[in-house]
């Protein structure tokens, strides 16, 4: 609805306190909630790790060069992604579908990577319960916390999937595509915590 | 100006800045990991690394900046006063590594 005001001036319509589109709302309080689950296993593994007398050095655990390279990997995809979602909005429709198959090919390298390096450590001998450290907490921890993340960037790959196919046939709106995007750097958000707290600290 | 607009005066230049700083910051950050300082200063410097790299990506790719300030404020107080004192409460039943270990 819009107003006239008492000037005679066409008044922007009122739009709520966040003036924004009520998908882009929706998504920001989903991204609130779910980084606030993410905090609490953040947190959880935090108090556990305080808790605990010994923990084992992530650089003998993991091989740290390949981390890295999976971080890098990500926070390359979110770059991507922001092209895309410039590009949505720039109306410039080849630019859109090349950089969100370049972001599901990162989601989709990283992903790869993630499966080996649980296959790598599940080799050595760790478990859910169990692990040739001594702690169970670290194998726990890291299959929790990495496997939850890897949950949500296989959903992110398929919505992102969805989105260019639509987005190829014309049917997917600049907003849509930012929608996805808002999701898709929430994911690399949570790798930046994760990746600090679990591998660094 | 509109988000669309902005998106387009600025083309992809910026964000691919931005992927610079976050890879520089990432490997600063993997240095200090590595390093040998004790557990203290190093937790705070990696903490402090992450969430450059975080604002980074809210306000840069998410266009947190472009927002009114009624929403930065939901995102920024929602998320990370309820994360520090979701730690802060039980970190001190877990006191006794805080005792012993980082005031050492």
């Amino acid at each position: 609805m819009t107003d006239t005001g008492a000037a005679g001036v066409m008044e922007r319509p009122w739009k709520g306190p966040f003036d924004v589109p009520w998908q882009k709302l929706m998504m920001w309080i989903f991204i609130i909630t779910d980084a606030l689950l993410f905090a609490g296993l953040l947190v959880g593994y935090g108090v556990m790790r305080s808790a605990t007398e010994v923990w084992p050095d992530q650089n003998i655990a993991f091989n740290m060069n390949y981390i890295t390279l999976m971080t890098f990997t990500l926070i390359t995809s979110s770059v991507t992604m922001a092209c895309a979602v410039a590009a949505a909005f720039a109306g410039n429709k080849r630019h859109v579908t090349l950089f969100l198959w370049l972001t599901i090919l990162g989601g989709l390298t990283f992903l790869g990577m993630q499966v080996y390096e649980w296959s790598h450590f599940i080799h050595a001998g760790a478990r859910l319960t169990s692990n040739i450290w001594g702690v169970p907490q670290f194998s726990a921890c890291f299959f929790i916390i990495t496997g939850f993340h890897g949950m949500h960037v296989t959903s992110g790959v398929i919505v992102l999937l969805t989105v260019a196919i639509r987005s190829a046939m014309g049917k997917s709106s600049a907003q849509g595509v930012e929608n996805a995007g808002l999701y898709w750097h929430f994911v690399d958000l949570v790798w930046v915590f994760v990746f600090t707290l679990f591998y660094l600290v | 100006m509109s988000e669309s607009e902005h998106s387009a005066s600025h083309g992809y230049k910026g964000y691919w800045m931005i992927w610079v700083v976050l890879l520089v910051a990432t490997v600063t950050m993997i240095f200090i990991g590595e390093s040998k300082m004790s557990t203290a200063p190093q937790v705070v410097l990696l903490l402090l690394g992450s969430s450059i790299k975080s604002a980074l990506i809210i306000f840069f790719y998410m266009h947190l900046r472009f927002e009114r300030m009624g929403l930065i404020m939901t995102v920024l107080v929602g998320i990370f006063v309820t994360s520090l004192l979701m730690f802060m409460i039980p970190a001190y039943d877990a006191g006794h590594f805080l005792e012993n270990s980082l005031y050492k």
